[in-house]
């Protein structure tokens, strides 16, 4: 199982996201973005890259979602939907369930898959070498070169996060 | 709005484009529409009425959809070439959809039913930013990626656009609507000669937004948004309505005026690649354009629009100063002598 890792986090991944996007109340889909966060680290950590798994742990899950998951429980009201409570969210989650295990069969059972990328068949999800990377891991090195080479992306992307911050407050401040 | 916020928000507007326009790395591009996208979301909800907010919902929904196809074509485009400079789209695949992401964007048939509701639900000053401002920066990747585009789609959307923009624009009363049927239009004129002559895409681009900032800032000045209130605008200025006449037909792309000149260059640029019925049908279809803009023109300039005897007196808050409109004029009619210029841009 363990060289079939990324495929099974893969799987498991896209399950969650027709979860949220099935559209349930705000508090069910920050409870299935929990999972897909801690699952999307796990395929970044296959990878080797554990510095921006613990990231993802950190910031996203431990920042943002949570801060998500306050603002919803304040606004939340008294029946929330969950994915059998109403015919459409439950027809569109078992659709998307019923699509991704289509799919999943048809990697399995077929020597190559050639949907928009080629690749054969259960072969290319396992990870045997990440590459030849050398003494150094390349994903530190990536973060480092952020901060050096990448100055203006920190600045662009610093400037985009300060303005959403502006812009949320202009939208909601109302007249 | 605090007018400090609101001058930060206009800037990173600015800087949204000009950072999609002057980027070689194809994450930087997408992070520009990100950044243009969020921080026109207010200015086009300047007033809060319900209208303003559907509109800016629908704009963000749709430009949003256009972004994650952006994404994804780059991503396979990464994966097939393994950089991510920006130069022609070698994957045929990531090719196509990034012509569609970015005819989304740009409002291109058949993705074009957000323009038109939109710009109606917006102030006239948000709307002209929408439709002039927010147009560069996917053109400026279309030209950018223009070697590597599917032709066949990019007529058909072309092609079907001016069709659209000229039969859409029929049964519209409301200038908004028409400014935004109007828009369609030209982008389908626009993106029709983008792999023949990329020149004179930027060409047509230029021309189109002169023409629609005077428009736009015509319907400004005399604070109309419906045919029925541009009518009355004899009685207030009688200039302003001559004008309304001159930039109308310059529009429509009537010689002697310079909105002629990009249609001609494009007829004789495909001509000269030996496509004749494709532009004769946008020759023929472009008089869809110039009905409605006849028709604006009749009800405004050339009669007296029937109206009651109390509305015949156009009343408004005090005249609004609009800077560089006289040279705006000038520039959308009396262009077209100066044509043989256009040699230099080879």
């Amino acid at each position: 199982m363990m060289t079939y890792i990324v495929f099974i986090l893969s799987v498991i991944f896209v399950v969650s996201f027709v979860g949220f996007s099935s559209k349930p109340s705000p508090i069910y889909g920050g409870l299935v973005l929990i999972v897909s966060g801690g699952v999307g680290c796990g395929i970044i950590m296959n990878f080797g890259g554990s510095f921006l798994g613990l990231m993802v742990f950190l910031i996203y899950l431990g920042g943002m979602l949570v801060v998500f998951g306050y603002t919803t429980a304040m606004a939340t009201e008294q029946y929330p939907e969950v994915w059998v409570s109403n015919t459409t969210v439950m027809g569109v989650f078992l659709l998307g369930l019923l699509m991704e295990v289509m799919l999943v069969l048809y990697v399995l059972k077929s020597e190559e898959v050639g949907v928009v990328f080629k690749f054969s068949g259960m072969g290319d999800w396992a990870i045997y070498d990440t590459g030849d990377s050398g003494v150094f891991s390349e994903e530190i090195m990536g973060v480092a070169a952020l901060y050096s080479y990448g100055a203006w992306v920190v600045i662009v992307t610093g400037w985009s996060l300060f303005v959403g911050v502006l812009v949320i407050l202009e939208v909601t401040r109302g007249d | 709005m605090n007018p400090l916020i609101f001058t930060t928000i206009l800037m990173t507007v600015l800087l949204g484009t000009m950072i999609v326009m002057m980027s070689s790395h194809w994450l930087m591009i997408w992070i520009g529409f990100e950044m243009n996208l969020l921080a026109i979301i207010p200015i086009l909800m300047k007033k809060y009425n319900p209208r303003t907010m559907e509109a800016s919902t629908k704009y963000f929904l749709t430009q949003a959809t256009a972004s994650m196809l952006l994404m994804m074509a780059i991503i396979i485009n990464l994966m097939h070439s393994g950089q991510w400079t920006i130069t022609k789209v070698f994957n045929p695949t990531a090719s196509i959809i990034m012509t569609s992401a970015l005819a989304m964007k740009l409002g291109l048939t058949p993705f074009h039913f957000w323009v038109p509701e939109v710009t109606q639900g917006i102030s006239l000053t948000s709307g002209l930013i929408l439709l002039t401002w927010q147009k560069l920066a996917p053109m400026s990747i279309l030209y950018q990626i223009s070697p590597s585009i599917n032709l066949n789609i990019l007529l058909t959307m072309a092609v079907l656009s001016i069709l659209v923009g000229g039969w859409g624009g029929l049964n519209q009363t409301q200038l908004r609507k028409i400014m935004a049927y109007s828009s369609i239009a030209h982008m389908g004129w626009m993106t029709a000669v983008l792999v023949y002559n990329p020149t004179l895409t930027m060409l047509n681009m230029l021309i189109y937004i002169m023409m629609t900032l005077t428009m736009f800032m015509l319907f400004i000045h005399s604070s109309s948004t419906t045919t029925l209130s541009l009518s009355h605008t004899w009685n207030k200025t009688p200039l302003i309505t001559t004008l309304i006449l001159i930039t109308l037909l310059s529009m429509g792309g009537l010689p002697p005026l310079s909105g002629f000149m990009p249609k001609w260059m494009i007829i004789q640029e495909l001509t000269k690649n030996s496509s004749i019925i494709l532009p004769t049908l946008m020759a023929i279809m472009a008089l869809l354009n110039l009905y409605f803009y006849m028709r604006l023109t009749y009800s405004t300039s050339l009669t007296m629009f029937p109206s009651t005897n109390n509305m015949k007196m156009k009343w408004q808050f005090e005249t609004k100063r609009i800077t560089l409109l006289p040279p705006l004029i000038v520039m959308s009619s009396l262009l077209l002598p100066l044509t043989p210029m256009l040699s230099i841009l080879d």
